[in-house]
Parts: structure tokens; sequence; C-alpha cells
């Protein structure tokens, strides 16, 4: 009688922090499936993803092909499918690079200020002077299209945001009293900079990092629509939007999917980022 | 005496968790009209909330009264409608705080947000209210009204903005006036002009007030009447003589026996008899200044303010100094140019014989393993992300200490600053104020420091919390034979803590001895002025409140 007497508040307590955490839950939940279904391609998806089968061309969602079937007779579901490697790769990498290289210049530019703050500050306004799709494109036009040109391109324009972050976060934090407690104990700069004011001013920008997230999702598919990303025949969300264009009136599923499968991977990582926001106090 | 606001088996309680936990405790007072209710308590003891809880502003939506009632007039606020308590607020009952800055809207006239109540409350024209308004600004001391009318909170003062918002509070004549730790944020002379203009408003209104303080002394000199509250319940109310001489409860009596009232003149504490020829730390003709203005592409017209002018003085190995003096002297600029963590201007600091503008690398080198440093704000002063261990930890490591070590040192710290070891696996966002400012003087021991600087170290703590501190230092200081320089506004404080003080005034060095001396026999009228305005617990030792206009003579 008495176990689950004592068990029932825990079991209270755990069903409250779910429901505060529901968007979180959702967020990894979405993520989670999509993750696993990259891993698991080759063995869940019902075709060749590349195969081109001639007598089934453009037909309606039906048991044999539940996405249908695109102008070339490739099965949509396993397009799907083999895509979400891709798109996963496009959104994590793409978001990688600006995030380490922005919040290290940003760190450095916040904490030493003076000359090196104004020289990374107006590279920044440089960088930010341009509109952003137009310096990527160009950016990809001079190294030739593929997806190394896309994640070069993005380190190249990507990290002003997370810098201009974190640079305001340490110039606040590098007056705290700590941070003077730790210049009068005699503490090296790496440390105090790296150990005492980042882990404190990043909070911020892990938040920025899920919905910077969708944006790259959104910014991979789109070059890729425009030809300068993934190459034909790759199975990748975006081209296959792209594909799917002209037949949209005729053959919506080709672009439905796809296009469907972009919004919940972006949805996932919004959920995440509101949900990271709540947990690290950043909107408080 | 028939009460004004009666209130009666008051209960709030805050509905977060599984059972609703109660923060207002059955608390039944009255307030008289004409009358001064000092309402005391530490903070967290429920007297901010008992008062917004009267005017029906609980903070959160969690919060809740459920139970007893609050009269006024025969009307029952706690029942009452929304709308009926919009005219109550500003109309019956005013309300300023403590922090006067945060509480006006920085883009509106001053004037305009006094007449805002009044056109709202007393539908007057927009003419009326401003005449209404400038007859409000002159009555809460502004001198030249009817053009002040059209400044913006930002051209003020504290103590200026603290006066606008009482006009603001008292602008519709409310009968009684909630005054919540309203100069807590401004130094002893503002504070003590302050407290003389609620006393005149309350002759020349009628009004009633509810002070909230945790400073006895405050009540003591301003309150007719003294409630103290802890954990919810009032535990003593009474007339403040009875309550100030004869506490029936013990945390009453604790409270006073905390209160760091100034001692009768005499009672000097012996010099140390042995003195070095060479002082450990010695400040000569020290100038800081900051530039003002002039940015990247503006050159020209660079401004330049001084801080601190001028600062000679000489402290021996085993000194304790207060400096003391309002905010602006410059206090906690000296102290860090003496650390090396702002630049000097000119002059010279020389610590244990080496000069920190002559050899800055080697003085810088050595102030930083030889000094440390206890700052005002003790959970800001810590690493949000780090455990009490991790931050004494990392100062032991950096300082070159095996790390088999430094467990045992990490205990021993934490027994000299009489925290349980048991606090090394806490993150100093669950310790109270106390304990993280034992944990920030632990960081400062850590180094075996010869000179301690602390810098308003017990300014953001309750007084009974103050005191734990102080006497910490005081038993640190016989221990360890320490050297400390101790920074504070709270004169009280340095006069039972330190031998010697130096009075500083827009950054000089205005009065320089012995603490009994110059307590005693203040030499400049400026140091007369900041001792005069000091609330004294004893309620026949009047506060002297000097005049807002004449500012004290410097040197």
């Amino acid at each position: 009688m008495s176990a689950p007497a004592v068990r029932l508040p825990v079991s209270r307590g755990l069903s409250r922090w779910l429901g505060e955490h529901l968007s979180l839950l959702a967020g990894a939940g979405i993520l989670a499936f999509f993750i696993l279904l990259a891993l698991a391609a080759p063995l869940v998806a019902p075709y060749d993803p590349v195969a081109q089968m001639a007598d089934v061309r453009l037909q309606p969602p039906s048991l044999a092909h539940p996405f249908g079937t695109d102008n070339f007779g490739r099965d949509v579901l396993s397009r799907v499918i083999w895509g979400t490697r891709i798109d996963l790769q496009i959104a994590f990498i793409g978001v990688a690079f600006p995030f380490v290289i922005g919040t290290l210049l940003g760190t450095v530019a916040g904490f030493f200020g003076g000359i090196v703050d104004t020289v990374f500050m107006r590279v920044i306004d440089i960088i930010l002077a341009f509109p952003f799709l137009v310096l990527m494109l160009s950016i990809i036009a001079i190294l030739g299209p593929g997806l190394a040109s896309f994640y070069i391109a993005m380190a190249l324009v990507g990290w002003v945001s997370y810098a201009r972050l974190v640079r305001a976060q340490i110039l606040v934090l590098k007056n705290s009293d700590y941070a003077v407690a730790a210049v009068s104990l005699g503490f090296s700069r790496a440390r105090i900079m790296f150990r005492h004011l980042l882990p404190n001013a990043i909070a911020g920008s892990l938040v920025f990092v899920m919905s910077d997230a969708v944006l790259v999702l959104l910014n991979g598919a789109a070059i890729s629509y425009l030809g300068l990303g993934v190459q034909p025949p790759t199975a990748e969300w975006g081209i296959m939007v792209a594909e799917g264009q002209p037949f949209v009136t005729t053959a919506w599923w080709i672009t439905l999917f796809p296009g469907l499968s972009i919004v919940f991977l972006a949805f996932a990582f919004s959920l995440l980022g509101d949900a990271l926001g709540d947990l690290l106090g950043v909107h408080e | 005496m028939t009460a004004l606001l009666s209130i009666r088996d008051l209960v709030v309680n805050f509905h977060g968790g599984p059972e609703p936990r109660t923060l207002i405790d059955r608390v039944s007072v009255d307030l008289a009209k004409g009358e001064i209710l000092g309402l005391v308590g530490e903070s967290g003891s429920g007297k901010s909330l008992l008062c917004r809880a009267v005017m029906g502003l609980l903070p959160s939506r969690r919060l809740s009264v459920d139970g007893g009632s609050v009269m006024l007039e025969g009307r029952d606020l706690v029942r009452a409608s929304t709308a009926d308590m919009l005219s109550v607020r500003g109309r019956e009952i005013g309300m300023i705080f403590q922090n006067p800055t945060s509480h006006l809207d920085p883009v509106m006239k001053i004037g305009d947000q006094i007449a805002e109540g009044i056109r709202f409350h007393e539908g007057a024209g927009g003419r009326e209210a401003r005449e209404a308004a400038v007859e409000m600004l002159a009555k809460v001391g502004f001198p030249d009204p009817s053009r002040q009318y059209d400044s913006y909170p930002h051209e003020f003062s504290g103590g200026m903005r603290q006066r606008a918002m009482i006009a603001a509070a008292l602008s519709c004549r409310p009968k009684i006036l909630i005054a919540d730790e309203p100069t807590t944020a401004l130094d002893v002379t503002i504070q003590a002009q302050i407290l003389e203009l609620l006393l005149d408003l309350r002759e020349s209104l009628g009004l009633s007030v509810i002070l909230i303080t945790h400073d006895l002394g405050i009540v003591a000199q301003t309150c007719d009447r003294i409630a103290v509250m802890r954990g919810g319940r009032l535990v003593e109310q009474g007339p403040k003589r009875e309550v100030l001489a004869a506490p029936r409860h013990d945390y009453t009596r604790m409270l006073i026996g905390s209160h760091p009232s100034l001692p009768a003149a005499g009672e000097a504490k012996p010099a140390a008899a042995h003195r070095q020829a060479r002082p450990l730390l010695e400040v000569d003709d020290l100038h800081v200044r900051f530039d003002v203005g002039g940015s990247f592409l503006r050159f020209g017209g660079r401004k330049q303010v001084s801080a601190v002018k001028g600062v000679s003085f000489q402290v021996m190995e085993g000194d304790t100094i207060g400096i003391v003096g309002e905010s602006g002297s410059g206090k906690s600029t000296l102290a860090r140019a003496i650390l090396g963590l702002t630049p000097l201007s000119s002059g010279h600091v020389t610590f244990d014989g080496v000069d920190l503008a002559q050899q800055p690398g080697r003085a810088l080198a050595k102030l930083r393993r030889e000094t440390a440093m206890v700052f005002q704000d003790p959970l800001n002063a810590l690493n949000p992300r780090f455990t009490v261990a991790e931050t004494l930890g990392e100062v032991l490591k950096v300082n070159g200490m095996p790390s088999a070590d430094i467990p045992g040192r990490i205990d021993e710290l934490l027994d000299l600053v009489h925290l349980g070891r048991e606090f090394a696996g806490r993150k100093p966002r669950s310790l109270s104020g106390g304990q993280c400012q034992r944990v920030g003087i632990a960081r400062a021991l850590a180094v075996n420091p010869r000179l301690i600087i602390a810098d308003e170290c017990v300014a953001a703590l309750d007084v009974t919390i103050q005191k734990q501190i102080v006497d910490l230092f005081a038993e640190l200081k016989a221990r360890m034979n320490l050297t400390l320089l101790f920074i504070a506004h709270d004169l009280a404080i340095v006069r039972n803590l330190c031998e010697r003080v130096l009075v500083m005034y827009h950054g000089e060095v205005v009065e320089d001895g012995p603490s009994a001396e110059i307590f005693a026999r203040p030499q400049r009228p400026y140091t007369a002025a900041l001792i005069g305005a000091v609330p004294d617990i004893d309620p026949d030792k009047k506060l002297l409140a000097p005049r807002s206009d004449t500012a004290p003579a410097a040197a």
C-alpha cells in the first residue's frame, strides 16, 4: 500500500514537468523521427530513390506508391525518405560553422573591445549591407555549385548574427562583478573569456541556433531549387519541390510531400528553440 | 482612536505547488488618521506584499487574498470591484517605491506624470491639472516648479526623483500614503531630507503613512507606531517607544540588537602597537579621470571627468580603514584603481614597495596574487554556473595549488566563513544573500591575501545579516591579521569595525583620522552632515537633515 503513495507525487511531478515542456517534447520527438528516418533510409524506403520506372510516370498516391511518382517514374516516398539525410545535414552543418565562428569572434570582439571590436563590427556591417541571398548566390557562383560551396557560403555570411548576439552579451557580462572578481584574482584572459563569460553569454545564441536552423534549411532548399546546391538526380526536398513545379496543377503530390517535410522539420526546430529559451531563462 | 484603514486577519496564499503556500498569515493592523506606521522586517517577511494586497496589486496571478478584510472608511477593499479599486488607488491611497528611477516614465515630463493622475481622478482640464501639479511640485520641495514641470526624470538626482514620485502619489490628495522602502536607494543625507519631507506632509496634509523599511533607525525617527513582520506573520506591534524600549518578541529584540547604531563617544579601539617602517599600501596624489563623450569618428570635443582627485594615504599591515562618502564620491573608483582594475591617470599606488605606475607588470602580478576584493551585490559577484566548490577551487588551481590539496582547502575556507561543508555543491542561485557574501569572502581569502578591499559589501543585505558579515570580518581580522579597506556609506558600520576613517567627497579625501575622533569631533561640515543624517534608533536623538541647497563645502 505504501509504495504507490510514495510514487504518486513523483509521477504527478513528472506529468506536470511534461505538461510544462510540451513544446520541448514535441520538437524533440519530430526531430528524433526525422533522424531515425535518415539513419534507416535504406531499410524503410520501398524503392531506389533515383531508379526511373518509365511505366509508372506521374502516378497519383496509391498503395504501391503512397506518395505517388514523379515525371521520371521515381517513387516520391522513397525520395522524401532519402532526402531527409541531405536536408538534416544541411540544417546541422549549415548552422554549426556560423555558430562556432560567430560565437568565438563575438566573444573576442566583446571582450577586448577597442580597435579589435571596431574592426569586427565594421566587417559585420559590410556583410549585412548586402542582401543575404544575393551574397550567398555570388559566393556559390564563384565557388561553383554544390553542397560544399553552400556550406562555405553559409559560414562566410551566417556568422555575423551569432557574433553580434554574443558580443552584446559579453559587453554586459564583462562588467559584471564576477568578471571583475576574476580579473582581480589574476585569472588569465582566456580563462575569463571562455570559462566565465562565454558559458553565461551563450544561452541566447543556442536559442537562435534553432530558429536559424529553420532559415538555413529553407535557404538550402531555395539554393537547390535555383540549381546551385544539391545536383539532380540526388533526392533533396528543395530540388524535389523545384522539379515538381511544372506539374503542380496536374500532379500536386510531387511538390506537396517534400514541401510538408520541410515544414515539419522547420516546425520541430522552432518548437525546440522556444523550449530551449524557456529552459535557459532567455525569455525572462 | 478610530482607524482610517483597518486590516483584519488578512491571508494571502501562493497557489503554485500542490498545496497553497501562505505568504501573509492572518495579519491584523490598524492605521489611524495622521499616523505614521512603520512596517519593519527582513526581505521576504511579506511587508511589501501586505501593502500590495491592500492596494489590490498582487504581483502574480498565482497569489490571491484568501481571507480577512481591509476596511477603508466602511468599504472592504478585498471585495471591491476592479472599477472601484481604480478610484481607490491614487485617490484614497497613494504609493511610492524604493527605486524612483524605474517607477517614473523616462520619456514623460515630470509634471505631466503628476498631472495625469489629477486629470484622471478629478476630471480636471489641462490647465487646472498643470496648476495643481505645479503646486504639488512646490509642496514636495522643487525650487522652481513651473519650470521644472517640463523636465524629464533623467534631469534630476535620485532624491529629486523620489520627491517627484511623492508628488505624483499625493497629487489627488489621498488620505493614505504607502511608502515602500522610499529611501533605501538614497544617500543618508538625501534620506534625511526625504524623511523630513514625509513628516512635513503629514503635518500639512493630515496624511496617514505606512512606511515600509528594514532600518529601525528610520522607524525610530519618523514613525508613531511600529509593526514587526516575520515570515508573513505580524510578530509585534505597538507604539514606537514601547516597542523600542521593551520589545516583547525575541525577533524584535534581535532586530534592535543588530542595528548598527553609533556608539557614544569614547570607546576608542586600541591602535595596533607594532608599526612597520614601510606601509603595505601607499597612495600618493592619485588621479583617475574618465573620458566622456567622444567616439570613433569624433576626435574633437573629448571631455573628461575626474572621479578621484589627488588622493593620498598610507595603509600599514593589519590596519582596518573605512572609506565613507555618498554615491558618486569616488570610493569605488579609488578601490578599483588601487587594485589595478581601472587605469590611473596620474599619481602613484605603491603596494608592498612596488609602484603600479612605474612597474605595471610586476605590480599587477603582485596585486592579483596578494589582494582580493569583496563586492556589493553578492549574487552578481559569483559566476552563476559554478558551484561553490568550483568557484573556490578555480582560484586555488590558478594560484598553483596541487589538485590533491584543493578539496581540503575548500573545506577549510568554508569553515573560516562559517558555511557548512555541504554548501560546496550548491550554486549561487540556491543561496541567500548572506550565504553568497560568505562565499565571496571565502573566495577572497583563498589567495591568502595581504589586503582585502570590501566595496559596500553589506549594503545589499538585511540588517541582521549585515551584522553577521561585519562580525565575520571583525573575527577574521583578529585571527588572520588582515589588512582591510572597508568601503561603505553606512557610517555606523564603519565606526564599529574600523580604526581609521577616510571621508571622501567629490573625489577628494576631505577628512582622514581615527574613527573615534572623527565621529566625535568632525572637522569638516560635510562629515558632520553625514554623521548627523544617520537615523539613530533612539527616538530622542533627532535627525539632522542638511538643507538640500547648501552643498557641503569641499576642501
